[in-house]
């Protein structure tokens, strides 16, 4: 798995392992007064406009996290138990936990559950393949123990052994789109992912930026003419 | 408003394809000179509040994008190869949506330089490539520049650049507000004698034209805009034309043929609906505004009996010079927060490296900005050279994201025959159409440019101060948004597909006015000189119209 860019361009499409079949149908429809208002009102929008309907939004947004949430242990709908203990070791060597939350706190291994169980079902049977490879492997190399019951140095080595396979870069993608797509897919569990590297989904910022920005004087011209040609 | 609908048997005077950035002017300006127009679109009206903050649904769901299990493409190399497709998906990235790839650019808006339209002349050509002249000025382009400035929105500060073209107007708002990034590259180029400039950006940094200002919520690039600051075709041209009373948006309606009489004229647009019923438009005369992919492929797919190599093929050179426009990305790490992930993506840019510089030893010309590079997902999953790529280090290298900034450049492409758009062989899209088939190797001068900005933006950042910098790697293209060349320009019907006004060598009521017709590729921002070529392209178009010369 690589992140694959067209360098010049100003879109930047990192490779999937295959291309998915189906999207996700979680969003709510929007109403059609809803619809109407933002079609006609546009001088009226801008942080104006967002204070009046970000809360709808959030909300649902809210409530679909919720219902995700519910089951408290959430059960999984396509890997199996054996299986799902192994997927997550994987996410927390990726991403470990610490001083600050890893892989496994994001709940990534639920991302990846209901990713298969989903919007990536049509790769689901080529995942669960690989990841019986991976198993069957790891197994021959450590006694038969699964790699979720290995040492963390253990199951360091042997993915270092298999850090070039494409089921490594799978794994790889997975664990870092579950720590940070948005948190309906089941990862990036109370924002967790986002809080690790201080990103913030807010609507609307204001300048400053950052700390550079701050005190900057304004631009100055230039008295010299380049080299224009 | 009520938009207005044709039914398929009226004569409508125009039917535009795509709805893009081109297609919007097209459809805005010949509906607002009278004309009939439906505007043919292949993806759904999607309006402001449809948009989410949603990086794996935009990025790897083809949430805006064409999706590759409906409408697959195959790609290679060089002619010698059997194309195959990309097991990640697509090659050509674009949007599929009413508005288009407008929905969800970046809105880079640099206008093209006097030297791009005249480069063959000034260089003596290239050997072994096609670059050639453009047969317009840059001098003839410019208040077009400046109607997209001003009636599309742009953002800037005129005459900030020493190296910026004449230009007949201020921008009509001041640029956005700068940001970290734009002050440390700022800072930094300032120190090596270059000449950083606020970046013109088709985003509103003020209200303008009935829409509001930017409220920098950062989600721009692969995005549609949820405040309608972004000056997409979609909030743009596109209402405007609906509100003459004489456009329609015809939506989910996708044309794949256009069938000709016997004595070669075009009757109109056959498209399938959003049922997949095949339809049929009449019209009087067609505009392609598809695209550099899908206008070749429409053209190629509309051959017959009497066409064998397709429409308005008779140079055959339809689909060929493909250009994608190459580029390089630096990363840098900084001691206090930027944020970049607030706002637009990109305030400062150079550019002193614009032209080709015969004493670097190879042809090529671009610029460098600042920006972060995309939001937190696509940012995490980027690959730096040396970079650990899991574990312990590699989250402390998430743990940088407020603290990072980047410096893209880009690039020229030199129009190469090799490099084309054709009709696979054997691949249909879901709707039985036969397939897009790309192939595509830079030419080596395209890749020494890369490098050599990735050097400049290296030098830029170190002089800002970064603490470390991180290079990611310059490969050959395989996936590209920027589809240009491929119905190119020029007065030689043996050699361009369109003329100076836009009409084709070969059919006197079919014109084509999008990417697929630039004659070179600029230096990667092209969407500006897009919408300039259809304002100028429709005010000839309608010209011809009154005339009764289509």
């Amino acid at each position: 798995m690589h992140c694959v860019r067209t360098a010049a361009a100003d879109l930047m499409r990192p490779t999937l392992p295959r291309e998915n079949k189906n999207m996700p149908q979680d969003d709510p429809p929007l109403t059609s007064s809803r619809r109407a208002f933002l079609g006609s009102s546009a001088a009226a929008l801008g942080g104006a406009w967002l204070a009046t309907y970000w809360p709808q939004i959030a909300a649902a947004a809210h409530a679909a996290h919720e219902t995700a949430a519910a089951g408290g242990a959430m059960a999984f709908q396509f890997l199996t138990a054996e299986e799902a203990a192994d997927v997550e070791a994987i996410g927390a060597q990726i991403i470990p936990s610490g001083d600050t939350p890893g892989a496994r706190e994001a709940h990534v291994v639920h991302f990846i559950d209901l990713a298969f169980a989903g919007f990536f079902a049509g790769e689901a049977a080529d995942f669960r393949k690989q990841l019986a490879e991976f198993r069957a492997g790891c197994g021959t190399a450590n006694a038969d123990v699964a790699f979720a019951s290995l040492s963390q140095a253990q199951q360091h080595a042997y993915l270092q052994s298999v850090e070039q396979t494409p089921f490594f870069g799978w794994l790889r993608f997975l664990t870092i789109a579950g720590l940070l797509a948005s948190p309906k897919y089941g990862g990036n569990k109370d924002g967790l992912g986002w809080k690790l590297i201080g990103f913030e989904d807010n609507h609307v910022f204001t300048p400053p930026f950052g700390y550079y920005d701050r005190d900057y004087p304004g631009f100055v011209p230039y008295t010299d003419a380049g080299r224009k040609t | 408003m009520t938009a207005r609908r044709f039914r398929p048997e009226d004569l409508v005077d125009f039917a535009v394809v795509g709805s893009g950035a081109a297609g919007g002017v097209m459809a805005r300006e010949l509906s607002q000179a009278g004309f009939s127009v439906v505007l043919f679109e292949q993806g759904p009206y999607w309006h402001a509040g449809d948009w989410e903050h949603d990086e794996l649904k935009y990025y790897m769901l083809n949430g805006i994008t064409n999706d590759p299990a409906q409408s697959p493409q195959t790609f290679r190399k060089d002619p010698s190869q059997r194309a195959e497709r990309i097991s990640a998906g697509n090659g050509l990235y674009y949007a599929r949506r009413v508005g288009g790839s407008s929905v969800h650019f970046t809105a880079n808006y640099w206008r093209f330089h006097e030297i791009d339209f005249i480069e063959h002349s000034r260089l003596g050509g290239v050997p072994g490539t096609g670059l050639e002249d453009w047969p317009i000025t840059y001098a003839e382009l410019e208040p077009y520049y400046s109607k997209v400035e001003w009636e599309v929105g742009v953002s800037g500060l005129a005459g900030a650049s020493p190296f910026d073209p004449p230009r007949s107007r201020p921008y009509p708002m001041p640029p956005m507000p700068v940001k970290s990034s734009g002050v440390l590259f700022e800072r930094g180029a300032r120190k090596l004698g270059l000449h950083p400039f606020p970046a013109p950006m088709a985003i509103n940094s003020v209200a303008h034209r009935g829409r509001p200002g930017c409220v920098h919520c950062g989600f721009c690039m692969g995005f549609g805009c949820e405040v309608m600051a972004k000056s997409s075709s979609l909030y743009t041209m596109i209402p405007e034309a609906e509100a003459t009373g004489r456009c329609e948006v015809r939506a989910e309606s996708y044309v794949f043929n256009l069938p000709a009489d016997t004595k070669g004229r075009l009757t109109g647009v056959r498209y399938f609906d959003r049922d997949r019923r095949e339809g049929f438009q009449k019209a009087r005369a067609v505009v392609l505004c598809a695209n550099g992919a899908e206008t070749p492929r429409l053209l190629l797919n509309s051959a017959s009996s009497r066409l064998p190599n397709g429409l308005a093929n008779s140079s055959g050179l339809v689909g060929k010079y493909l250009m994608f426009n190459q580029g390089s990305q630096v990363g840098g790490v900084f001691e206090h927060p930027l944020n970049e992930y607030k706002s637009a993506q990109v305030t400062r840019l150079v550019h002193d490296f614009y032209d080709s510089d015969p004493r670097r030893g190879f042809y090529g010309g671009g610029g460098i900005d600042a920006r972060i590079g995309p939001q937190p997902m696509l940012w995490a999953l980027r690959e730096e050279e040396g970079a650990p790529r899991w574990g312990a280090a590699f989250k402390a290298r998430l743990q940088e994201f407020t603290h990072s900034m980047a410096a893209w450049g880009h690039t020229t492409s030199l129009p190469l025959e090799s490099n084309s758009i054709s009709i696979d062989p054997q691949l249909k899209d879901a709707w039985g159409v036969p397939a897009i088939r790309t192939t595509y190797r830079d030419h080596p001068d395209d890749l020494a440019m890369a490098r050599f900005l990735r050097e400049q933006g290296t030098a830029i950042l170190e002089a800002a101060g970064a603490l470390r910098v991180g290079r990611e790697p310059i490969a050959e293209s395989q996936f590209a948004v920027h589809l240009l060349g491929t119905c190119r320009m020029g007065n030689d019907p043996a050699r361009s597909v369109v003329d100076r006004f836009h009409r084709t060598h070969d059919v006197r009521n079919l014109f084509i006015c999008d990417g697929s017709s630039f004659v070179t590729s600029g230096r990667g921002q092209p969407t500006m000189t897009i919408q300039a070529l259809a304002f100028r392209a429709a005010e000839h178009i309608g010209r011809f119209a009154r005339a009764n010369e289509i």
